[in-house]
Formats: structure tokens, C-alpha cells, sequence
């Protein structure tokens, strides 16, 4: 695999982590479902995924930035497993709404299992390539793959913010915090 | 309070990704990854209702 179908693989990695956040971020607005603390933490773990792309663009391809992506990925598929099993009971209706059937947490569970195959899948055809150790230009496709993950990361930022404010985010959230409004 | 903090975090570990060293930018990455699992750990408190 040469240096620019990685880069290319890599930036359509980062927008697939995009869509994931941007699914959350229509579910939070569109029907006013404010993420739980294990929610949170796997968009905080879908945005850590997208550190070794980000790398791959900036550096090129190289074994030891998909080695983070599957860290991230392994950790957020605990979390993401942590929270099915405590919706597993049955008759249990989950937390928040289903989105084809599925929580937002089975997805996120499919989603860094798929990473985790993905990932072993480009490192079995991984031509181990000259590591660059310095940046090189990168094209605007890749670039604003980079850009839109920060840009979301941000946003996510801001949310959490003004859900949880200066204190430990609620179990079951109902209302953003710093815009609760003094008695 | 502490997820804002961990998605600050990450942005200064994607702007040392991008505009920085790789070295710094894996060992941010090291840093916010531990300080992800401790978060996990310390919410991961609540009895697990099995079904089995």
C-alpha cells in the first residue's frame, strides 16, 4: 500500500469518526437527549480514535500511530460493553432513543469493533514505508478531515460544558447546567 | 466537569498531532488515555444488573 491510498484510507477514517459524532450531536439536539457520563466518554474515546489518522495524514502512514487508534478503540469498546450490560436486563428500555434498532452505545460498540478489524486489516497490507518523522503537505480532502474532527472535538467541548458546568456530570442528565436559569 | 476537561485535552493532543512533534503528541496521547480509563473506572461503580 503506498503513502497516498494510506492518506486516503486515513482521511476517510476520520470522516466515518465524524459521522459518529455528528449522529450524537442530531440525537442531543433533534430530540433533546443529553449524554450520560458513559456517553460522553465514548465520544471522548471516538475522538482519541481520530489521533492516529490524524497522524497518518501529517507524518504518513506508520505502525506505532495505528497502535493508538487501537488502544483507543479497545478501551472504547469496554466502555461501550460496560453500558449494554446495564441496559441488558430484560424489559429494560436503554437509555435514550434507538436508532435502528440499536442504542447509541451498540453502535459504538460495533463501531470501534469495526475499527479494531479495520485497523488490523491495513496493518496486514502495511509495506512498512520510510518513516518521514516530518510533515509534509497534505491535500485538502485529508486536511479537512483533520479540520472537521478538531472542529467537532471543540463542539463537543462546549456541550459537555454547558451540560455538566464546573461540577461532575448527573447520571441521568435532563437539563444543560449552565443554562439552568437561579431560582 | 471532567469530560470537558478530557476533550480539551484531546484538542491540544490533535494540535500536537498536526501542527507539533510526533513524539509530543504520543506521549499527550499516553497522558489523556490513562486519565480516559481512570474516568472510566471511577463511573464504572454501579452494580451491573446481569440477567443471568
Amino acid at each position: 500500500m503506498n503513502r497516498s491510498i494510506g492518506v486516503t484510507l486515513n482521511a476517510l477514517g476520520l470522516y466515518g469518526i465524524a459521522l459518529v459524532l455528528v449522529a450524537a450531536f442530531a440525537g442531543q439536539i433533534l430530540l433533546g437527549e443529553l449524554p450520560c457520563p458513559l456517553c460522553l466518554l465514548q465520544r471522548v474515546l471516538f475522538a482519541m480514535l481520530a489521533i492516529g489518522p490524524i497522524l497518518n495524514i501529517r507524518f504518513g502512514p506508520h505502525p506505532g500511530h495505528y497502535a493508538l487508534s487501537l488502544l483507543a478503540a479497545i478501551v472504547g469498546a469496554t466502555v461501550s460493553a460496560r453500558q449494554i450490560l446495564l441496559h441488558i436486563m430484560p424489559r429494560d428500555p436503554g437509555y435514550g432513543s434507538a436508532l435502528l434498532g440499536y442504542h447509541y452505545y451498540t453502535w459504538a460498540f460495533i463501531s470501534f469493533a469495526a475499527a479494531i478489524v479495520l485497523i488490523a486489516i491495513v496493518l496486514l497490507f502495511d509495506d512498512r514505508l520510510p518513516d518521514d518523522k516530518v510533515a509534509r503537505p497534505v491535500r485538502l480532502f485529508a486536511s479537512g478531515a483533520v479540520w472537521l474532527m478538531i472542529g467537532l472535538t471543540a463542539i463537543n467541548a462546549a456541550s459537555t460544558l454547558l451540560e455538566c458546568g464546573f461540577k461532575a456530570c448527573p447520571d441521568n442528565p435532563t437539563f444543560y447546567e449552565l443554562l439552568k436559569r437561579a431560582p | 466537569m471532567e469530560f470537558t476537561v478530557l476533550f480539551l485535552c484531546i484538542l491540544v493532543v490533535m494540535a500536537a498531532s498536526w501542527w507539533g512533534s510526533r513524539r509530543l503528541a504520543l506521549a499527550l496521547f499516553s497522558i489523556v488515555l490513562v486519565a480516559s480509563v481512570a474516568t472510566y473506572l471511577h463511573h464504572a461503580t454501579d452494580t451491573l444488573n446481569l440477567s443471568f
